[in-house]
């Protein structure tokens, strides 16, 4: 007997893995499910031990400080060999971690996997995908810069609108009632410690149970589950038509989840890492802080949400989502698994992927949100003014000094909080432009108190001009009428 | 697909990345936002804060082009820093300086102006020309001035009633010269807008340079053609 062979007996005699380890591997699958749609739960803990690894790195060099996180962050990007490649996989890492986690639980979703006897996979799965989202943000924060610093805040005045206890769990979050030096300390130890070890010891509960419970069966419309049958069916299924696991459905684990750390590792070689953006200091206006793309959808919602009713909705609505998610399994355990059978699951799938989907699409480019410097930095295209009178070309000027700009666009430049202005003389006439300018309208403040007459008459002037080539301006039918009875009597 | 050569390309990537040679996504220096008051940059500073009204290179833009050498060339420092700060009294040229409400800090108002002359003074722009000074304390004469207009300046420009293209247009409309300061008129007049096809001093009607005199009179007729209340939507109605 060799020596390595004697070494692994003194091991194996103690620690007797070899038999549960090869149950595990060898244990029979449906041949089914070996399927490229089943990859994505591998891929979610795979993904989970990148951002282990590059954590622990990253955790070598940052600073849980206020004054010095900016600073180690911008030392990795430059100053260490390769530091800014570690961080751009961390934090791509996490992007793939949440985009994978979403798909995998669409996928069980449709695939009717939580049903009998997987009630409670799917219950720590909702609380798993509860902790990544968490593991981003507090991830987000540590990242202190201005996009974690308003992130930040935006948290803590969420929470602080919780009845009674608000401000208790403000202090709790913070370390105080404001953004401190305590705060990054909590984040730290949460993305840390807390979230982490909570999420590896439900990773590995939720593991154990598919290893026991088996991989959920190719749903086939008809192929009813029920309480008192399901475990013999299942038993036969994956004895009868089975694989072992190892190696007919491991290989398409094991190559995509080396195919999701080949993308994670591209994105961060071609886009690299996230920020940090400017520094966290809230002396600094001109910012318009935005999360990361996982809370984009949230930052659309509240943005569209009426003031009266965002209180209701923040506090009220992830409670009954969350509710929804975990009672989902125990109030449909059995039944049809097929989506051709579960029309109303899959268009809610449908619907809030959907939503979600456009919602982070608007939020990328916000455009409730004036833009600010648009005013000052846009320029007129040079087309719409290069013939221009001496008054309308003042007008061009009033449109910009004014700030007509951040909110209305030109050119396919400035806000788009207001309408674009490009075709606007096919569509107002002179007098409605005037009366809309003075006294507003819709969502647009009043401006004749701001505004003198020469800036007005400049302003309607050059507005005048904003019609595409051989269209005809709006035209006013009673001036026209007017002028037709004027003309009729000198006839 | 072909696995080994996707494993290859893998493997070629990540050599690369341990490399770290030109990696399109390796932070360059300097690439983290700096605050808003400490960027120096001209041309980041000039594209937020300048080229909504003069333009993106100084040319082509509503207000006034910065690029003209001529118009850099008869303007001198002190004044582009005083406009920057302060504004411009009589136009709708806002202060930009903290000092006056604005959002620059004095670093980034001298980085504005030295960047301008860097760009677009010529110091032979105008060497030898007898070209009118940016500034003046002379008096003018409405009377000259309007016979000065019409010699170098009616060929395009009417007066009057607005018309709606630039050939022919009015410049004593109400609402124009409400909005427009003296200073203003006479360094179009000196400078031109030679980005729009506005002739400057010289060649407005070629072979008779405007004197000082002659710019002085025609912004001094033009101003007295300014109305009590202007800008009035239906001026012919009663």
């Amino acid at each position: 007997m060799s020596r390595i062979k004697r070494l692994y007996n003194w091991f194996e005699m103690r620690l007797q893995l070899e038999g549960p380890v090869k149950d595990a591997a060898l244990h029979p699958v449906p041949r089914n499910t070996a399927s490229w749609w089943y990859v994505f739960g591998s891929a979610a803990t795979t993904l989970l031990m990148l951002q282990i690894v590059t954590g622990i790195l990253l955790g070598l060099v940052y600073v849980a400080s206020g004054s010095e996180a900016w600073k180690t962050l911008d030392e990795l990007n430059h100053q260490l060999y390769l530091g800014w490649f570690l961080r751009a996989m961390h934090g791509w890492g996490s992007n793939f971690m949440v985009a994978v986690v979403l798909v995998h639980m669409a996928q069980v979703f449709t695939f009717g996997a939580y049903k009998f006897p997987r009630e409670l996979t799917w219950i720590l799965g909702v609380f798993m995908l509860l902790m990544t989202l968490g593991m981003a943000f507090t991830g987000q924060v540590l990242r202190f810069d201005q996009d974690a610093y308003w992130g930040l805040g935006i948290g803590a005045s969420i929470m602080s609108r919780v009845p009674v206890i608000g401000g208790a769990l403000v202090d709790l979050l913070l370390g105080g009632p404001i953004i401190g030096g305590a705060t990054l300390s909590r984040f730290f130890a949460l993305h840390v410690f807390v979230i982490p070890g909570t999420l590896l010891l439900f990773t590995a509960v939720h593991i154990w149970m598919v290893l026991k419970l088996g991989i959920n069966d190719w749903p086939m419309p008809g192929r009813v589950v029920r309480r008192n049958t399901y475990l013999q069916e299942y038993h036969e299924l994956s004895h009868k038509d089975g694989v072992p696991f190892v190696p007919d459905a491991l290989w398409k684990d094991l190559f995509f989840s080396a195919a999701i750390l080949a993308a994670v590792a591209v994105c961060a070689f071609v886009f690299g890492p996230y920020g940090p953006g400017g520094q966290p200091d809230p002396t600094i206006i001109q910012t318009a802080p935005k999360p990361d793309f996982f809370f984009l959808w949230l930052y659309a919602v509240l943005s569209y949400l009426p003031p009266s009713l965002e209180t209701p909705f923040v506090l009220i609505a992830p409670v009954i989502g969350i509710c929804i998610l975990l009672a989902l399994p125990l109030v449909a355990g059995e039944g049809e698994k097929s989506w051709h059978r579960r029309p109303v699951a899959i268009l809610v799938l449908v619907t809030v992927a959907v939503s979600w989907g456009i919602f982070t699409h608007l939020a990328t480019f916000t455009p409730w949100s004036p833009i600010m410097d648009a005013w000052s930095g846009d320029p007129v295209p040079p087309k719409l003014i290069h013939d221009a009178s001496p008054l309308v070309r003042q007008g061009a000027v009033v449109f910009q000094a004014k700030q007509c700009r951040n909110c209305h666009a030109v050119g396919g430049s400035g806000g788009m909080r207001g309408p674009a202005l490009d075709t606007v003389a096919v569509r107002l006439t002179e007098d409605q432009l005037i009366r809309q300018v003075l006294q507003g309208g819709g969502n647009m403040p009043a401006y004749g108190k701001n505004l003198s007459p020469p800036e007005v008459t400049a302003l309607v002037r050059f507005l005048e001009t904003l019609k595409p080539d051989g269209q005809p301006p709006a035209i006013d039918a009673t001036h026209q009428e007017q002028k037709a009875q004027n003309a009729a009597p000198q006839q | 697909m072909n696995v080994r050569g996707f494993c290859g390309s893998i493997l070629v990537l990540c050599g690369i990345a341990s490399l770290g040679c030109n990696a399109p996504g390796k932070p360059t220096a300097g690439a983290e936002a700096v605050r808003p008051d400490e960027v120096k940059n001209f041309s980041k500073l000039y594209s937020q804060n300048c080229a909504g009204c003069h333009g993106a290179d100084g040319q082509h833009g509503a207000a006034l082009a910065l690029a003209n050498p001529v118009y850099q060339a008869i303007v001198d420092e002190g004044t582009l820093r005083n406009v920057i700060v302060n504004g411009e009294p009589g136009t709708l040229m806002p202060a930009f300086a903290q000092s006056a409400g604005g959002m620059l800090t004095d670093d980034q108002v001298n980085a504005l102006v030295s960047g301008m002359r860097s760009r677009w003074y010529h110091a032979d722009a105008v060497q030898g020309l007898d070209v009118p000074p940016f500034k003046t304390d002379k008096q003018g004469d409405a009377a000259h001035g309007q016979q000065v207009f019409t010699s170098h300046c009616a060929s395009c420009h009417t007066t009057g009633v607005q018309q709606q293209n630039a050939k022919a247009s009015s410049i004593t409309d109400g609402s124009y010269l409400a909005l427009i300061s003296d200073q203003s008129l006479r360094a179009i007049i000196i400078a031109g807008r030679p980005d729009i096809g506005h002739p400057d001093w010289r060649s407005a009607q070629p072979g008779h340079p405007m004197s000082d005199q002659d710019v002085t009179d025609v912004v001094a007729w033009m101003a007295s053609q300014r109305q009590k209340t202007p800008g009035q939507p239906y001026p012919s109605q009663p």
